[in-house]
């Protein structure tokens, strides 16, 4: 207990690192000036290739991966300075996002040199996008009862089964799927794998899912007797459950966890300063205090992970608080804008407030559920 | 970070044979700290922040937040930090503590109010360091009629007729900055043992044929709660970041907003967990839970410190909240 409580111990972003800031800074002011509040809220949920290409052209696809495989060769700090900006300027930077964040440096720590060679150099230069198979229709929060199935034939692998939920795989080339290599569903998280699926081989099907707020980043992924490349598995057969836990302290403890309604929480701030209540200021201070907690905390995991531990458990709690913030801005902005029934809505705020209180719940589902999270802490605390 | 280590591991055992609950009760029975506060002036601990030139052991800020996380911890029922920090005040000042005496933190409106709701913790033999503007008073301290307050604690004023002990002003320290913060640190130090006891009563509580906390409906609680207890430590060091016995009132409305929050679901989970035994006066959860919600009222609630960076906020030119964060914990606010 004690230890999770000293396992974040200060960090703060090296001189380097935060030079970099300005760059970033001034290619986003031109890149992207003027568009409307509701776009830019949707950030990492906004699929923009041209976009993504632009960073890849700067060298910013892969920042961190080696730059013998077209990476940046940057440090953790450098990747945090670069998505922080990304997302507090509401940059679209779905597109790359998972293959940047994920299946990179997947790739790079269990793919084989030529996989690392095949994939590493397009994704930097912005060529592949990746999308992420783990959901199925019986497989969501109990992630271990995957049935999707590759069975070893002579030239490969037969890919057979769905995947759901998958972001953007409409969109994607590749999918790094979980999938099921031996055994049933009854053996959990043993016999599992991962694949990378070319979403453009025969038996491959991909339908768009539209979701509440009328967008349509989901999708649902059918295999019917997909042919594989024996060099389609990523890593060791059987080891996918080891493979997938290893990154969850990547995908867990990044901004993005703690930034999704700051576009929002930034526009209502702008309108605050025109017009403010002694109301407002408590509020504002009141979210601006968590942010400033919470991206302490991300730090320190950022300078865990640039020494090469693995704090999955702490990338866990940060997830929970993070997202809890998330859903909270929208909640209290709610209560302030409509606090006043005579003053006129204002479009741009109401469209940005609109579209976060109703995809926020998601917040708190993708990338593990609150529930399945607290479930790890409690584990962490010798309960389980 | 060894020898920090070492520090903290030897400051932590002073705690545990000096400040074990049932010293912690005795103090508050009858205010009798003399082992206490012997075996602390003893270590030297209480001098960590006055410099080496002045007869101390020239800790900076960031070594000592540890050993204030500690002591809030054991409950340790001295005012240690806050001694802490006013010999270093006082040694800054040119003049001399008495040693074997303790100093509260006395920040006061020019009108001489103390700005809290609340006294701070105190003993027979404390002084207070009082601020009024940039003018600091050391003074001896009454207790008055009363034996407790409504918290059922020790608190005393400043007897505002006495001779100063010393006499001094220095504009760049407020002492409502550090009140705030070292209450922000004795809460995340008490909601992190806190925890642990909780921790225990949860593994060991059997109800429907086994432990209670093979319950999800507990896990997921005390889950909650550490996530609290971890945002209160991180809030603590983000309130003791300073230099030259300079705070930012930026960062300790951050900490002291943030341990209020967090106390507040730490309390109420502690006790859902700990069920009846928890409301008795026998059991020692109410030893950590009535000084958690004591010091939510102590040097400003969560609110006053909101609107504090709410303000702050809204003056700065920092196009988006992030910015603005990173300017606050980098920099110094300008006075």
């Amino acid at each position: 207990m004690i230890a999770l409580t000293e396992a974040f111990a200060g960090a703060s972003i090296p001189a380097g690192a935060e030079e970099f800031r300005a760059q970033v800074k001034s290619f986003l002011a031109e890149k992207l000036p003027d568009r409307p509040s509701s776009a830019r809220a949707r950030s990492w949920s906004a699929f923009d290739a041209p976009f993504s290409r632009s960073l890849a052209e700067r060298g910013w696809l892969g920042l961190t991966l080696p730059k013998q495989y077209g990476g940046g060769g940057y440090d953790a700090f450098s990747r945090f300075v670069l998505v922080e900006e990304l997302l507090i300027a509401g940059a679209p930077v779905a597109a790359h996002w998972m293959g940047d964040r994920q299946s990179g440096p997947l790739i790079l720590r269990y793919g084989t040199e030529e996989q690392r060679r095949f994939y590493l150099p397009r994704i930097c230069r912005g060529e592949i996008f990746f999308c992420i198979g783990m959901s199925e229709p019986n497989a969501g929060s109990d992630l271990a009862s995957v049935r999707t199935k590759a069975a070893r034939t002579e030239r490969g692998w037969l890919l057979n089964g769905s995947k759901i939920w998958t972001t953007f795989a409409h969109k994607s080339h590749y999918m790094l799927a979980l999938v099921r290599t031996s055994g049933s569903a009854a053996d959990r998280h043993l016999g599992l794998s991962q694949f990378v699926v070319d979403l453009t081989l025969p038996g491959v099907a991909v339908k768009p899912i539209v979701d509440l707020c009328g967008d349509d980043n989901f999708s649902e992924v059918f295999f019917e007797d997909v042919q594989l490349g024996a060099d389609a598995l990523v890593g060791k057969e059987g080891e996918g459950w080891t493979q997938v836990n290893s990154e969850l302290a990547f995908e867990r403890s990044g901004p993005e966890r703690i930034y999704s309604s700051l576009i929002l929480l930034d526009l209502w701030t702008r309108r605050v300063r025109r017009d403010s209540s002694e109301a407002d200021e408590v509020r504002l201070g009141r979210l601006i205090a968590r942010l400033a907690v919470l991206r302490e905390m991300s730090l320190a995991i950022t300078q865990r992970l640039a020494n090469g531990e693995s704090p999955v458990l702490e990338a866990a709690l940060l997830k929970d608080l993070g997202t809890e913030f998330e859903q909270t801005i929208p909640q209290e902005i709610a209560d302030a804008v409509a606090a006043d029934p005579e003053v006129e809505a204002d479009e741009d705020l109401m469209s940005t407030l609109a579209y976060l209180m109703q995809i926020s719940p998601a917040f708190s589902l993708r990338g593990g559920t609150r529930e399945i999270l607290r479930g790890m802490i409690a584990r962490g605390l010798g309960l389980r | 970070m060894a020898v920090e280590n070492l520090l903290l591991d030897s400051f932590v055992r002073l705690l545990a044979k000096v400040s074990p609950p049932t010293a912690v009760r005795r103090a508050e029975a009858d205010g009798d700290v003399a082992d206490i506060l012997g075996g602390i002036e003893e270590s030297g601990f209480m001098d960590a922040l006055v410099p080496e030139s002045r007869g101390g052991s020239g800790l900076s800020l960031a070594d000592a937040v540890p050993l204030f996380l500690a002591a809030g911890g054991y409950l340790l029922p001295i005012p240690f930090a806050e001694t802490a920090v006013a010999r270093a005040v006082i040694a800054a000042a040119g003049a001399q503590s008495p040693p074997g005496k303790t100093i509260v933190l006395w920040p006061a409106t020019h009108a001489g109010r103390l700005m809290s709701q609340v006294g701070p913790l105190c003993e027979r033999s404390s002084l207070a360091l009082v601020q009024r503007g940039a003018e600091f008073q050391l003074l001896p301290i009454t207790f008055g009629e009363r034996r407790a307050d409504p918290f059922r604690m020790r608190s005393a004023r400043p007897e505002p007729d006495a001779s100063p002990l010393a006499e001094f002003a220095l504009p760049h320290v407020d002492l409502l900055h550090w009140a705030a913060a070292i209450t922000a640190a004795n809460m995340a130090g008490a909601m992190e043992r806190l925890l642990e006891l909780s921790l225990a009563h949860v593994n060991d509580r059997q109800q429907f044929g086994r432990s209670i906390g093979k319950f999800q409906a507990i896990q997921q609680q005390l889950s909650v709660f550490a996530e609290r207890a971890v945002s209160a430590r991180v809030a603590a060091r983000i309130g003791l970041m300073g230099s030259n016995l300079t705070l930012d009132g930026r960062r300790v409305a951050i900490a002291k907003s943030v341990a209020n929050e967090s106390a507040r679901a730490s309390v109420s989970i502690a006790h859902a967990v700990h069920g009846a035994i928890g409301i008795s006066e026998a059991h020692e959860l109410q030893l950590y839970t009535r000084r958690l919600n004591r010091w939510q009222l102590s040097f400003g609630s969560d609110a006053y410190w909101q609107r504090r960076v709410g303000r702050s906020r809204l003056k700065s030119s920092d196009a988006t909240g992030v910015d603005f964060v990173r300017t606050v914990i980098a920099g110094t606010e300008a006075c």
